[in-house]
């Protein structure tokens, strides 16, 4: 009998959840596989582009690149900039609302500077914002920006996810905003729960009209990319990140996945730390770049892609070739080697980033190839967190291998090179001075000339071995559209994304 | 009388498979078709055939000389992580049941903490601490499976001190050390023998899951688990790349375990 009774509440309950199961189908939902999680929500308080992937769906920023990488309107309707270029003027568009139903106003962008440059933020990218003296609020649609010197890359750093406009009442109240992010973004964040998914929903007062079309964007975070490859062929996944050329032939053979390739602004290097008394010759470095068959590493551990001479990305308009410069010559890394006096009894340590598979597969590469030139190289694995601490921070490595995400201005690929402070402790200040001259001056033509020359000491003196720029492969089924990435910094804009 | 023919049949070709392995493991250089850390970029992903047995992987690397190299990996996990969890179990399960009440409680109480952590999670936070590497992978194994050896060795020498031939042999006036020796570890060897068949199943496996998750050997060193993690994004297009190393991995435990359970048959006289 009791059992009976149970059967029938089962029932009913089942009933009662067709209805409401019918009208959640109608939702517009996209599911989206991410490789990791953004180490927060807060986007004045990391650099890294996993993060930023997830952030530009729910901030926006003054202005922005559109596809074409020419920047364009969007929080600021339109803006001026004095002759002698330090006083910029933006005109801040009606009607914006914050996810918490607040307007946005100029007290807000103001607010959200000072707090990118405030030394209690700790912004990783607060250099960025240095050449900013002053931020003013006339009018609620009015902002002032005074420059403390011309500075080139400005409307390259305000359209960039780390420019990320805040709420000014939520920034004055102490907001989390690493768990409880508030923007103006398309979509609002429901849920992150960590290792499982990020749920956004659709941000109904969007400023542009008629976006997003999506009611829902689910990123489910996905590590292993086996599983995001079977996911996308049997439908539980709308679109993934990117895809490995090994796995192009598996999802080619399925009729509902579209594959796009396109060639990533990403800067891939090996990175050799310029204080191991070693590797502080250059003549050792070159042999480096001698040793290494760059093609084939882009080949087998990237995917292909264009090889690179120097640190620019190969598309980049900035881009000078000095590929011819170190060729892949084993015999000459050997002689080289021999005149600098290293044998196999130094031993270097290779550091890779455990999660990024195609980093350790080219470490792999490398070590082999290294040690065909009689070098002595050992690999040591190391998760995230610790790669970043120890080896980007504290330049706790020999070699390691990463790869650099473009930047819509070449200052902010370049900045500081040369200065011992970046991770490769290279110190060259011929180099940095033509740097941090370059960002001064708005000119095309004469800062070209500028980046040339850095561009080629860093070419000739390589505290790095350049690799290239690999191909990015997207994967969606073809019930999607619209799937854009923004240029250059490689996130996803999910905005005039649509499902059938 | 016939399931113990059939089970000394299983017995006998779990031995045999172990002697191969280890002739293997001992002969590593010798036997590899190649060696198994060379790379063959042009034939990356090769079938099995006849350049490469088993295959190459996504290095052209051939399996099967990976195969033969890293047995001797997994081999000495399992002997040294075994040695080391027998000498802190044995040296503490002794210790516990030969003092009096409150040592043995001590003793005890951190063998059991040691017992609630589960294996991975606890190798992990030793790894972490000591660092990556084969020498700390058997280390942290050894620890954690310290406390199974100290409860048996505990249970059986409580029951073997109140045997009549340790009250006689101590009532002589032999030394508590030389009783310990001649009588009391003798008589629970056996048991102990059968848990360490099986804690070497367990260490391999260990060793493979934390060179699968990177904190164990460092490429591109050759062990099974590395190989198998390697393989995981090749399943469809290589099938060969996981299934080779996979299929030795459980053919390893596998006969581990069937000559502890043998073992174990043949110990205990209840069941004889």
């Amino acid at each position: 009998m009791k059992r009976t009774a149970w059967i029938v509440a089962a029932l009913l309950a089942a009933l009662l959840a067709l209805p409401g199961a019918a009208l959640l189908a109608k939702d517009k939902v996209l599911n989206f596989a991410l490789s990791g999680n953004p180490d927060t929500l807060d986007p004045h308080k990391t650099a890294g582009t996993l993060t930023f992937q997830t952030l530009k769906s729910i901030y926006d920023t003054l202005v922005e690149a559109d596809q074409k990488e020419k920047i364009v309107p969007a929080l600021a309707e339109s803006w001026t900039i004095s002759p002698d270029s330090l006083t910029w003027i933006f005109k801040l568009r009606a009607g914006v609302v914050f996810h918490n139903g607040e307007p946005l106003t100029a007290r807000d962008v103001k607010a959200t500077f000072e707090r990118v440059k405030a030394k209690e933020t700790a912004s990783p990218k607060a250099s960025e914002f240095a050449a900013i003296a002053s931020t003013a609020a006339p009018d609620d649609a009015t902002v002032v920006i005074t420059l403390s010197k011309p500075f080139a890359p400005f409307l390259g750093v305000l359209a960039s996810g780390w420019a990320a406009i805040l709420p000014k009442s939520l920034i004055d109240s102490g907001n989390d905003f690493a768990t409880k992010p508030v923007g103006t973004g398309p979509f609002a964040l429901k849920e992150f729960t960590r290792d499982s998914r990020i749920v956004l929903v659709k941000n109904t007062n969007y400023w542009m009209k008629d976006l997003p079309k999506l009611d829902q964007v689910v990123m489910n975070i996905i590590p292993e990319r086996a599983v995001q490859v079977q996911g996308l062929m049997a439908g539980a996944i709308d679109a993934v990140e990117f895809v490995d050329t090994e796995d192009i032939k598996v999802l080619q053979a399925s009729a509902d996945v579209q594959i796009d390739k396109s060639l990533s602004a990403l800067i891939l290097v090996m990175a050799m730390n310029c204080t191991n008394p070693v590797l502080s010759n250059a003549k050792v470095r070159q042999a480096v770049n001698y040793a290494i068959d760059k093609q084939k590493v882009l080949d087998v551990a990237y995917g292909g892609g264009k090889v690179i001479g120097t640190f620019m990305d190969a598309d980049n308009a900035y881009y000078q070739d000095y590929t011819g410069l170190y060729p892949y010559n084993p015999e000459k890394a050997k002689s080289l080697l021999r005149e600098a006096g290293v044998t196999a009894d130094t031993s270097f340590e290779m550091v890779l980033p455990s999660n990024y598979d195609m980093h350790v597969k080219a470490g792999q590469l490398y070590q082999e190839m290294l040690t065909k030139v009689g070098l002595n190289v050992k690999i040591k694995l190391v998760d995230w967190p610790t790669w970043l601490s120890d080896a980007y921070t504290n330049a706790k490595y020999d070699f390691t291998v990463v790869g650099h995400t473009g930047k819509l201005d070449p200052d902010g690929t370049l900045g500081n090179y040369g200065n011992k402070s970046r991770y490769v402790r290279w110190d060259n200040p011929v180099c940095l001075s033509f740097i941090t001259r370059a960002a001064g001056i708005t000119d095309f033509k004469t800062r070209k000339r500028l980046y040339d020359q850095a561009l080629e000491i860093m070419a000739r003196e390589v505290p790095f071995m350049y690799l290239g720029s690999s191909y990015r492969y997207k994967a969606y089924r073809k019930n999607v559209s619209e799937y854009r990435m923004t240029p250059k910094l490689d996130t996803f804009d999910f905005r005039w994304t649509d499902v059938k | 009388m016939k399931k113990l023919g059939s089970g000394n049949i299983a017995f006998s070709l779990a031995i045999l498979y172990l002697l191969i392995l280890g002739a293997a493991a001992v002969t590593a250089p010798l036997i590899s078709p190649r060696s198994p850390t060379a790379q063959d970029l042009s034939r990356r992903f090769a079938p099995p055939g006849r350049d490469f047995p088993l295959g190459s992987d996504d290095f052209g690397r051939d399996i099967l000389s990976r195969i033969i190299h890293g047995s001797r990996s997994a081999l000495l996990v399992g002997i040294v992580s075994v040695a080391i969890a027998t000498t802190i179990g044995m040296a503490a399960g002794l210790l516990a049941a030969l003092s009096p009440g409150a040592v043995d409680n001590v003793v005890m109480l951190v063998m059991d903490s040691l017992l609630s952590f589960p294996t991975v999670l606890l190798a992990i936070t030793v790894v972490s601490f000591l660092g990556y590497g084969l020498l700390q992978v058997m280390i942290a194994i050894g620890v954690i499976y310290s406390p199974t050896f100290a409860r048996i060795v505990r249970a059986e020498a409580l029951v073997i001190k109140t045997e009549e031939y340790v009250e006689a042999s101590r009532s002589l006036g032999s030394p508590m050390l030389k009783v310990v020796f001649r009588h009391i570890v003798p008589n629970l060897l056996g048991k102990v023998i059968v848990q360490a068949s099986v804690t070497f199943a367990l260490a391999v496996v260990v060793e493979a899951s934390l060179s699968y998750l990177g904190l164990g050997m460092q490429p591109p060193a050759p062990s099974w688990g590395l190989m198998l993690k390697d393989a995981r994004n090749y399943l469809v297009q290589a099938p060969w790349l996981a299934l080779y190393p996979g299929l030795v991995l459980a053919f390893t435990v596998l006969c581990f375990n069937v000559i502890g359970d043998t073992l174990s048959e043949r110990l205990n006289p209840k069941v004889r």
